[in-house]
């Protein structure tokens, strides 16, 4: 071979080999672990943070006992405390920060009850504008025990 | 605002087009690439002696645009500084990881195809010169002044090698842009297996009209005589290219609509009212029928070059602009239909943005600079002025 | 002279490729030996389980806490439009068009806007990312940066992901959306941090009437295994091959 060639192929070997280097270097040690991708990634999103402690939660620590007790015999128990109160894990682990207090709202309560065609039938709703002459509903409905069964 | 943007129903997710006026310009640059490294080709692989002319400048126009063909890219990524995992960890199911490694292997082709073709011309610049430039030249030529009649021959018979290497690379390189879109079964007016050979044939037809449109410019520029038998011999390439890739777009939009799957009515909702301009108007009337007239017009008449020469012009303008209207139909107007197959968004392109129109045009401009500081480093004139002469005086 | 520099320069070069391949050799025995050990979490075995998700849309009720918890459990940006979950309503009019709608992912609830005597039928239906088995975000993804777990989870490597944004383009559900902060893609991980640790998804704690169910396909005493025996279900355009892990009850044909 032409030595000029030779030359130019060592330049190209060399950026190639250079590149080979470069890669061992910055590639993660993970990387490759289980699959085309980097093992440590899933321990890191495990690790992320709970926000929604779970409504035994608030029960169970003997906190709210007593309001968790009416509310599991009620029926609105199918609905989690945090899907009014908002997520409370921090709160549970340290007392001293408060949740947002729960959006005592007719619109709040509308959410599920209001009248609307695509819910399904038979499902408790009412219509707003002639229903409870716009008082909050906590007015006369308790939302931990609703008197309707 | 918002709400006058979409029809339908799109997916919350849709709100914001994702792919914006960069990814337009990656596949027309790669494009303008792949068809300038074939039109040397012509020359190269296939000895059409009527190229020969512009050969080498079109290789270093297709090394000044492949220069900036990842910048786009890059400005788009989220997290730019981690590029370089596409090379290092390339998932080789996705279409889109053999980007660096098909683009590294390009560039090596391009580069040292040039590096043989200047050869000669570098080693008698490092030869002739002092100072700075003898030293550029020198370690261009890799301090290595070897031009007998051997060592040329080896040049010679590496860099046709390198070019046959190069053609199918060109492809591919071009090629894989095509399956990017059309690999994507998600959305119908990506989806198809015919995307990559429409890709490379516009491609091809792009180039081809840089390429003779850059060519008058610099004849211009140097007060020198157009030689018509280039021109026309690229025009000639030109009008074939042209009437395969039109054949070929055209065939996809028949056979979606003839086909009227599910997704008949979004996309024809899409052709008749948000890419309508674009797509019949800029892509089809302007980009395809026009130069198609125009070219065949330039075969068939006599004489009367100097309307023959500014037909062909035109016709290079509006097909370059064509082939940006076809990357933009495919690229915005592939996004601009929800995956609900229900609604349409609307892409509105901003100014100042690092995704926006302005460094989309900064993007365009660089490589015509870089194309001055290599042709001022590596000057491709002698052959396409000499040449002329030749021509000129063969035919008399 | 000449025949020694060139057996120098043969061995020169096969030292510096071994040298820079070796290591990268070895290490890929190594992993390799350490994948087939077990799971990379310490208290969670991860080739036990296979998550399934099963939505109701006969019960759901349009609510939208679904979509809110998620927002908050899992710091997706809350005044921005992109949504790990949301629903959808579906009316069919009585002329036959079906208008769908989920105004802010259904964060904030719907309201009527159309008369109730124009419309045929209407219902809800929830959307989260269906976690396919065959997933083309993970194939289109071009470096490793989104992947699917022994679990059957896809998840989204934030500190890998490039931001290419080929991964949402792909997925054929919108399932997928940019997140701005991160310069990442991002996605519903079916609570992945919550899962491995035996709770549920938010949204499934968040949802009030049961539309949605979650839990372990190796399990066939699991809730959504005794749905999966039981009921009729479908997935979304499974005529795409995605092989989607969220099944649906009630599945009507307007549903996109």
């Amino acid at each position: 071979m032409q030595p000029h060639l030779k030359r130019a192929f060592t330049l190209l070997a060399i950026i190639i080999i250079a590149f080979i280097f470069v890669r061992s270097l910055a590639v993660p040690g993970s990387f490759g672990e289980y699959g085309w991708y980097r093992g440590d990634s899933v321990n890191e999103l495990r690790s992320q943070d709970i926000e929604y402690a779970g409504s035994r939660t608030c029960g169970d620590v003997g906190c709210h006992n007593t309001l968790y007790s009416i509310w599991n015999q009620s029926r609105h128990k199918t609905v989690n405390c945090e899907t009014c109160h908002g997520p409370s894990e921090k709160h549970a682990s340290n007392i001293r920060i408060m949740p947002e207090p729960a959006d005592d709202s007719r619109d709040f309560c509308g959410l599920c009850h209001y009248n609307r065609v695509a819910r399904p039938d038979g499902f408790p709703q009412v219509d707003p504008e002639t229903h409870g002459q716009n008082l909050r509903c906590a007015y006369c409905h308790n939302p931990h025990k609703p008197w309707f069964v | 605002m918002m709400e006058n943007l979409v029809w339908g129903y799109i997916y919350p997710n849709e709100a914001e087009i994702q792919w914006s006026i960069l990814i337009v310009l990656y596949p027309y640059i790669t494009g303008l690439v792949a068809g300038a490294f074939i039109a040397s080709s012509l020359y190269h692989v296939f000895g059409n002696k009527d190229i020969k002319p512009v050969a080498r400048f079109a290789l270093l126009t297709a090394f000044a645009f492949l220069c900036v063909a990842m910048l786009p890219l890059l400005a788009h990524l989220g997290n730019p500084q981690r590029a370089l995992s596409i090379m290092f960890t390339p998932h080789l199911s996705s279409a889109m990881s053999g980007f660096g490694y098909i683009f590294s292997f390009y560039f090596i082709v391009v580069v040292l195809e040039i590096w043989l073709a200047f050869r000669v011309d570098i080693v008698n610049a490092a030869l002739n010169s002092r100072g700075w430039k003898e030293l550029l030249y020198s370690a261009l030529a890799l301090f290595s002044y070897d031009i007998s009649e051997k060592a040329l021959e080896a040049d010679e018979k590496l860099g046709r090698k390198l070019a046959i290497i190069g053609i199918p690379s060109a492809a591919f390189l071009h090629g894989y842009v095509g399956f990017i879109f059309g690999g994507i079964k998600a959305n119908p007016w990506w989806s198809s297996s015919l995307m990559p050979i429409i890709f490379l044939m516009s491609a091809i037809v792009s180039g081809i009209a840089l390429l003779i449109l850059l060519y008058l410019v610099v004849m211009r520029i140097k007060k020198h005589p157009i030689n018509h038998k280039t021109l026309y011999s690229l025009a000639h390439y030109l009008w074939v290219f042209l009437i395969v890739a039109v054949v070929l777009e055209m065939l996809e939009i028949i056979s979606i609509k003839y086909e009227a799957l599910e997704e008949i009515e979004i996309i024809e909702h899409l052709l008749a009212e948000k890419i309508a301009f674009t797509f019949y108007g800029i892509q089809l009337t302007m980009g395809a029928l026009i130069p198609f007239i125009l070219l065949l017009l330039v075969g068939v008449i006599k004489n009367r070059d100097k309307l023959k020469v500014a037909m062909v012009a035109i016709s290079s303008m509006f097909i370059l602009i064509g082939v940006f209207a076809m990357r933009w139909n495919v690229v915005i107007g592939g996004q601009e239909i929800s995956k609900s197959l229900a609604g349409t968004m609307t892409y509105v392109p901003v100014f100042f943005h690092h995704e926006g129109v302005l460094p989309a045009i900064i993007i365009l401009i660089i490589p015509f600079i870089i194309l001055r500081v290599v042709t001022y480093i590596l000057p491709p004139w002698k052959d396409m002025m000499e040449e002329n002469e030749e021509v000129a005086v063969s035919s008399e | 002279m000449n025949l020694s520099r060139r057996d120098f320069t043969k061995i020169g070069s096969k030292i510096v490729i071994g040298a820079a391949s070796g290591p990268v050799i070895i290490d890929a025995l190594v992993k390799k030996a350490r994948a087939l050990e077990i799971s990379p979490l310490r208290d969670y075995d991860w080739n036990e389980h296979f998550w399934g998700y099963v939505v109701d849309t006969t019960k759901c009720i349009g609510c939208g806490r679904c979509a809110n918890a998620c927002k908050l459990e899992n710091e997706v940006p809350f005044d921005e439009p992109v949504y790990r979950t949301w629903v959808e309503r579906y009316r069919v009019l009585k002329e036959g068009e079906a208008v769908i709608d989920s105004p802010n992912g259904s964060i904030d609830g719907f309201t009527d806007d159309i008369p109730e005597d124009e419309i045929n039928k209407a219902f809800y239906v929830p959307k989260i990312c269906n976690h396919c088995e065959n997933p083309p975000c993970v194939q289109v993804c071009p470096v490793g940066a989104t992947y699917t777990t022994n679990d059957g989870v896809v998840l989204v490597d934030y500190e890998y992901c490039i931001g290419c944004r080929y991964c949402i383009q792909a997925c054929p559900y919108g399932a997928r959306y940019y997140n701005n902060e991160k310069g990442t893609a991002d996605k519903c991980t079916w609570c992945y941090h919550r899962i491995t640790r035996g709770l549920l998804p938010a949204c499934v704690k968040a949802c009030p009437v049961g539309a949605r169910k979650f839990g372990d396909l190796k399990d066939t005493e699991s809730e959504v295994n005794k749905i999966l025996d039981r009921e009729r279900i479908n997935v979304h355009k499974p005529e795409l091959g995605t092989k989607p892990k969220v099944y649906y009850i009630g599945l009507d044909r307007v549903v996109r």
